[in-house]
């Protein structure tokens, strides 16, 4: 199958989803905005007819240490099971302790206590789901000082050991690199290419911390150039993708979303006939 | 010696709703330029403040009545003391309404819990199934000396909110459409009803007698129950216009007889 | 109104038979709606993975007062409680 690009669906573009039907590659949505009926989940159901779609959760919280919440694993298996998605994926990170719930993606130490934790939680929400699972990169602010891995090494690992997917977020990388000042070529080079199943990009702002400048990924603004280019460096080393544009932030109107879309479908275009003539 | 995962999650957690960040060394973040604390703010700021728009999205009314700088103090306040207990967060804040009931803006904004009732009756409306509801036809095609005997429910969604406060043109006043004049608080309260519709969720005022019927619907299974009950509660009612408007609101489902429901 | 059961099925037959009022009493107001798009419509998108900026002059103190639409609720009753 070709790579297409998608673009995330929001609430206030529903209406005008279902009335347009804008060519567009697929839809996604997150699974927490859909775990209960709604007008606005009769919508997602009625443009499933036309459009593949894929599940972006945020609660599973696979690095919680004291496990996952069953019931809500439940209900994101039937949504699962309601729209057969192409792809369901969420995150490398943690939300949930003392059964809690955070509202963030709140980083891991990348240790072997860590990797047996979220190897385990990956493999049961498999195992619920009877499909593959993908996982995100984090955008990070901070690091462990007692971590013993490497975050591509981390997901490496974990793919290995569990088969699930790799979630490529070009943003993500970015803002982790310039806020642990890691280099972003070299985070990309360890990284398995087989697992990655698919590729997001978004927008980020900056914010002063102690005086210097932190990257935000608040998913907030048009993709930089600066994550143009990694995506294009992503495509050469990895080959395409299906390809999201991410915004949640001060959300634009539809068409441009659309055209970002069209911006990347245009890029995987291009990185797809390079391909094909180097083969 | 490296903290455990567990014990390192509920030291983050800590950092996140305390009352700033501290030094822990159960939670041995890395600082460079930017310093540890700096690092763990944007968590922390992150956390506090999707919680607060959450609520703000839930609490739409509510917030227009005292504003978004104010809302954001009483979402905090109650934020650190009842986080989410999972991650669809069209299920937080059940407890708002009781909380503002405790809280010092009810002295000067007396009819605010029943603005936030109001909020969260929408809210669990919009998230509420449809499905068929009862209608005259179904009912037309019972004879009618089993009419009394039929056993019925409300749908899911469907909440009754008394209130000594005219909460609907309170409600009227927060849109962004509304008239200019100013509403009298001291003016005759509204039961109001709360439900689910097709496209979204939306309330209507009730009469008193209506009103009863609902309550007793409630509360009871049967049509002949639910008039009796609401004749004892409003010896005035009506039965023949109250059951028209409430059937004709859709807002009823016939129990079938093994006890599932059906419209 | 007398609670017999004839009564009642009486009654019932004959709300059966009134004319479906378009809601004359009361008014059906409409609040949520994903037809509203962009419009102060009601958030049905509360979660998503993105971070929050701060933005200018964000600081950890809220204002003490309510300064919404409540400026325009006005007048009070003697409460009984």
């Amino acid at each position: 199958m070709r790579a297409v690009a998608g673009i995330g669906l929001r609430a206030q573009h529903l209406d005008q989803v279902v009335r347009e039907r804008p060519a567009i590659g697929f839809l996604e949505i997150h699974a927490e905005n859909y775990l209960l009926p709604s007008p606005a989940l009769a919508s997602v159901e009625n443009l499933r007819v036309d459009y593949p779609f894929s599940i972006h959760a945020v609660g599973l919280s696979l690095g919680s240490a004291e496990g996952l919440d069953e019931h809500h694993l439940e209900r994101v298996a039937t949504l699962v099971r309601r729209l057969q998605p192409n792809l369901v994926s969420d995150h490398l990170s943690w939300s949930v302790v003392g059964g809690r719930y955070l509202n963030d993606l709140l980083p891991l130490p990348y240790t072997e206590e860590a990797l047996d934790v979220v190897a385990r939680n990956v493999d049961r929400v498999q195992s619920a789901l009877g499909r593959q699972l993908s996982i995100e990169n984090p955008s990070c602010y901070l690091a462990f000082a007692h971590s013993t891995l490497s975050e591509p090494e981390f997901l490496a690992e974990l793919a290995r050991r569990t088969g699930c997917g790799l979630l490529l977020d070009a943003n993500n990388v970015h803002v982790t690199a310039h806020n642990l000042r890691l280099d972003p070529n070299a985070w990309l080079e360890t990284l398995p290419g087989a697992a990655i199943t698919q590729y997001h990009l978004a927008g980020y702002a900056v914010n002063d911390a102690d005086g210097e400048p932190i990257l935000i990924d608040d998913h907030g603004s048009p993709v930089r150039e600066a994550v143009w280019s990694l995506f294009g460096r992503m495509l050469h080393r990895f080959g395409p993708r299906p390809t999201l544009i991410e915004w949640d932030t001060d959300i634009p109107g539809l068409p441009v979303l659309l055209a970002e879309a069209a911006q990347a479908q245009a890029v995987l275009r291009q990185g797809e006939e390079r391909g094909a003539r180097a083969a | 010696m490296a903290p455990a995962l567990r014990d390192l999650q509920k030291a983050f957690a800590a950092q996140l709703l305390g009352s700033g960040i501290t030094i822990d060394t159960a939670l041995p973040v890395a600082g460079d330029s930017i310093s540890a604390a700096a690092r763990l703010r944007v968590h922390r700021h992150h956390v506090l403040t999707s919680l607060s728009k959450a609520l703000a999205g839930t609490y739409v009314t509510v917030e227009r009545l005292v504003g978004e700088d104010y809302f954001k103090g009483l979402a905090r306040s109650f934020i650190t003391n009842e986080l989410p207990e999972g991650p669809v967060l069209a299920e937080y804040g059940a407890a708002f309404p009781a909380f503002l009931e405790r809280h010092p803006v009810v002295g000067q904004l007396p009819y605010l819990p029943d603005v936030a009732r109001l909020d969260w009756a929408l809210n669990m409306a919009f998230y509420s199934p449809t499905g068929s509801r009862l209608t005259r036809d179904h009912l037309a095609r019972i004879p009618v000396d089993d009419l009394p005997l039929q056993c019925i429910e409300l749908a899911a969604g469907t909440t009754l909110i008394c209130s000594a406060y005219p909460l609907d043109r309170i409600w009227a006043a927060t849109q962004p459409d509304a008239a200019e004049e100013p509403v009298d608080i001291g003016a005759a309260g509204v039961r109001l009803l709360v439900f689910r519709r097709p496209d979204d969720a939306g309330f209507v005022v009730l009469e008193e007698g209506e009103a009863a019927l609902v309550a007793a619907l409630h509360s009871s299974s049967t049509l002949e129950q639910a008039a009796v009950a609401a004749t004892a509660a409003n010896p005035d009612f009506d039965l023949s216009t109250a059951f028209s408007r409430v059937l004709g609101l859709g807002v009823l489902l016939h129990c079938s007889k093994d006890g599932s429901v059906t419209g | 109104m007398s609670t017999g059961r004839m009564a009642i099925a009486a009654a019932l037959a004959a709300a059966l038979a009134l004319p479906a009022t378009a809601q004359a009493q009361g008014s059906m107001e409409k609040c949520f709606g994903v037809a509203k798009a962009g419009k102060n419509d009601c958030q049905t998108d509360h979660s998503s993975c993105a971070g929050t900026s701060k933005t200018d002059g964000q600081t950890d103190a809220w204002i003490s007062v309510p300064k919404g639409v409540c400026q325009k609720i006005v007048g009070g009753k003697l409460t009984s409680s």
